[in-house]
């Protein structure tokens, strides 16, 4: 028997007129890893609701085609049965959380006290998830005050626990580091191969090539191309489709090591040779690059902490000013905290921060907001109006713009995240990435001289990231300072030229961010990984750093 | 308050007092309360209570709510003291306005009840886990969904303090100022009522899928994760709390 089977599915939301889901077929077998690729909007969180119950259980409207698990049919059975069976793991771990439990060790048994499992069996199953995805030292803590890292771990751990036949993991990696993210897959692997069915959605499509047995490839709702991960990302027209293949696979294409059209490229690191580039140089550059002069952030001998004597942020000396800075560094570093200590949110402990002159702790929060811009790691956490428009033009008119202004500059900067059409719908209507674009467009609209951004790319696909890199590389033009948090190391090697690798509340590099690739046994210790490009060009024989696609000629 | 309830860990001889045994201590001591109009024996009952908290090591987490509470027995005194039916002795006058000792004297009652119900409370709240409490009803036979209904009520108060924190901060990240003087505070509380409003609603939506997916609607037998047994005395604690609650109703009557 197929694990799953899903016949001619159709699926619309209720008050809306298309189909998310539209005519989908498909079925897998058990112990497949099936990775959903596709662009934002293409259906794979729907999807994920669908084979999970939650459609049409829980989410109403048009549905049609039939869904079954094992021989259960979805739209027959209750959620309460299809719970035992099948495991969802959540975009934003944030909403995972029952509420109902104030320890994460709680948390982890809630669903398996819901399904009668007896009690050393339980201990013993929360115990083997807890280190499995490293959270052993977390048991006794509050989930609530958990960094997003560190409860997508949680989310994932209180799913895996239940033993569900099936794991539909949609976007399971999102906020964490690069050695957290292969760890996650690595786990998820193992369950694979122990037999249980694994369905992810995933926006890192290396790790999907790398992970997946077969890919499905989703747009507007429908079931465009099954195959394996060879067979999808050779395509040529994936950008019809709005997602980038594997670099390596973009790489191959580009060096032309293809010489029979019809076959496939490669889709992992490991299948590139390892040699071609021992000769290689970087191609200098033609682009006159111009150094604007921007605001300036100086911030000495930094300290601060929630609680006394825990410190979060151990000493920080940085000089910001100038070209787009990223910020790496692991999950619980204290990224999030040292930028809401810059916008003023926080107030140090020791040292001083001093924004465009004016020292923090002479000041306000909302006194520095015409001048520093913070957009918020969750978006939930920043949007608090009903309609887009009146979000995004809430900052602008606080800071003294007429009402005219802010709307034309809420409207200007909502076209320029692609959301006009949406600016009187409601926001927690929409989906993950499209708030967090929102939150963007809220905090541009102020046109403030220093932007900061806490992991912008969480939830965007391959057409957002570009669209992010183009903004920050405006926003530098007209002369802002932009800061920016980020896991994606792919994205900072292709976008920032200077990077701060933050590790235990202390800098452990801040410079060119060629060199800061060029520290592998820092990178290691801090949890990140080189970019895919480098780690190829560096399998290939070239002695140096490559950071990005386009040096590659 | 971030972590979303008002529990506060500390090891204390009334924390380890089980959950059942608290929730009968509230309602025995505000029956009696309410039962006796005998000055010294409410002042009594709210001086144990206090002990409690003292005990608990939870006595100044109270404070601010006892804080909260003035503003009513302020009124109730007013009330009391003016209107109160039996009046004849003028106790003291502010300005032309007698306030009358008979009247008084009520007020200071109801004050002393209002005042024990709040630390009663108190008592159950601050030194037990919600999760706790809400399970020992479970074990003797509360349906888990109402459980989590009264899970969810004791927890809107401080769910509510969160959320008020964190739209605190992304208005003030966007310049509106809520740091200063009281004047300032009071004019940025009220555009926050709708988002703290609007947010929880939001949430509970959210909240309805996490239990969704992790079986809180299972129709299995359920387990359970945590042993009754760590909570001591709870049995000889209960005796006790009846045993009081029959005297006093015994007293009412014969006496």
């Amino acid at each position: 028997m197929k694990s799953i089977r899903v016949e001619q599915l159709k699926y619309k939301y209720p008050g809306s007129d298309h189909f998310v889901l539209d005519d989908i077929s498909f079925a897998v077998e058990k112990g497949e890893f099936i990775g959903i690729a596709g662009e934002n909007g293409a259906g794979k969180t729907t999807l994920c609701y669908a084979l999970s119950g939650l459609v049409p259980h829980f989410f109403k409207g048009g549905y049609g085609g039939n869904v079954f698990i094992g021989d259960m049919e979805v739209y027959t059975h209750a959620m309460s049965e299809l719970t035992a069976r099948v495991g969802l793991v959540f975009e934003n771990p944030f909403s995972q959380m029952t509420g109902a439990k104030f320890t994460v060790y709680d948390e982890i048994a809630f669903g398996l006290e819901n399904l009668g499992v007896p009690r050393g069996e339980m201990h013993r199953r929360i115990q083997e998830c807890m280190k499995q995805l490293k959270i052993e030292e977390l048991g006794d803590v509050n989930p609530f005050s958990l960094s997003g890292g560190q409860l997508q771990r949680v989310a994932i751990a209180s799913v895996m626990a239940m033993k569900p036949d099936i794991l539909i993991l949609d976007e399971p990696t999102s906020q964490l580091d690069p050695q957290g993210a292969e760890e996650v897959f690595q786990v998820v692997e193992q369950l694979s191969a122990q037999g249980v069915t694994i369905i992810m959605a995933e926006q890192k499509i290396e790790k999907l090539a790398a992970y997946s047995d077969r890919i499905f490839l989703m747009n507007q709702g429908k079931l465009i191309h099954k195959g394996t991960p060879a067979e999808i990302f050779s395509r040529d027209d994936l950008d019809v489709y709005g997602i980038a293949p594997p670099v390596y696979t973009s790489a191959a294409r580009s060096l032309k090591f293809r010489q029979d059209p019809t076959a496939n490229l490669p889709v992992v690191l490991e299948e590139m040779p390892t040699s071609g580039l021992e000769k290689f140089s970087l191609p200098t550059r033609h682009v006159e690059v111009v150094d604007v002069k921007t605001a300036e952030i100086v911030v000495s001998d930094l300290c601060f902490g929630y609680e006394k004597d825990a410190e979060i942020i151990k000493g920080i000396d940085l000089e910001l000013s100038g070209k787009p800075l990223a910020i790496i560094g692991q999950n619980g570093a204290g990224k999030t905290t040292f930028v809401k200590l810059l916008k003023a949110l926080l107030k140090p402990h020791k040292g001083k921060i001093t924004v465009v002159g004016v020292k923090t702790t002479d000041t306000t929060a909302a006194k520095l907001a015409a001048a520093i811009g913070l957009i918020f790691q969750n978006p939930n956490d920043q949007i608090f109006k009903s309609k887009v428009i009146d979000e995004v033009m809430f900052g602008p008119l606080n800071i003294g713009q007429s009402p005219e202004t802010a709307e034309a500059n809420a409207l200007k900067m909502l076209d320029r995240v692609g959301l006009a059409s949406k600016k009187y719908e409601n926001p927690y209507d929409l989906s993950l990435a499209e708030r967090k674009l929102i939150a963007v467009a809220s905090i541009l609209a102020m046109d403030t001289k220093v932007i900061i951004f806490d992991e912008p790319t969480i939830g965007q696909d391959a057409k957002g990231k570009v669209k992010l890199a183009a903004i920050i590389n405006e926003l530098y033009a007209q002369g802002k300072l932009v800061v920016c948090i980020l896991h994606d190391m792919d994205f900072v090697a292709e976008t920032f030229e200077r990077t701060v690798i933050l590790g235990d509340g202390r800098v452990l590099f801040h410079g060119e961010t060629r060199a800061a690739f060029g520290q592998e046994e820092l990178l290691r210790d801090a949890g990140l990984e080189q970019p895919h490009i480098t780690q190829l060009a560096h399998r290939m024989g070239y002695p140096g750093i490559l950071l990005r696609k386009s040096e590659l000629h | 308050m971030k972590n979303g309830t008002f529990y506060v860990e500390k090891a204390s001889i009334v924390h380890n007092v089980d959950p059942l045994s608290k929730l009968l201590f509230v309602f025995v001591s505000v029956a009696i309360t309410y039962m006796l109009s005998n000055q010294p024996v409410v002042s009594g009952v709210l001086a144990f209570t206090l002990l409690l908290l003292l005990l608990g090591k939870v006595l100044h987490n109270v404070l601010p709510i006892i804080g909260l509470s003035l503003v009513l027995i302020f009124s109730i005194i007013v009330v009391q003291g003016f209107f109160h039916p039996d009046r004849s002795t003028v106790w003291f006058t502010i300005g032309s306005v007698p306030i009358y000792k008979e009247g008084f004297s009520y007020a200071l009652l109801l004050t002393l009840r209002v005042l024990n119900m709040v630390c009663a409370f108190g008592v159950l709240i601050l030194t037990t886990k919600p999760d706790d409490l809400v399970q020992s009803l479970i074990r003797k036979g509360m349906s888990p969904k109402i459980g989590y209904v009264l899970l969810s009520v004791l927890q809107i108060l401080p769910q509510m303090i969160a959320a008020t924190g964190k739209i605190t901060d992304a208005q003030r990240a966007r310049g509106m100022e809520t740091e200063g003087g009281l004047s300032t505070r009071v004019k940025s509380f009220i555009p926050l009522l709708t988002p703290v409003v609007l947010n929880s609603i939001n949430d509970t939506r959210d909240r309805s899928i996490a239990l969704e997916i992790r079986g809180f609607n299972s129709t299995s037998e359920r387990t359970f994760l945590h042993e009754t047994n760590h909570f001591k005395y709870g049995f000889v604690i209960k005796i006790l709390l009846a045993a009081s609650l029959a005297a006093v109703i015994a007293w009412r009557i014969f006496i």
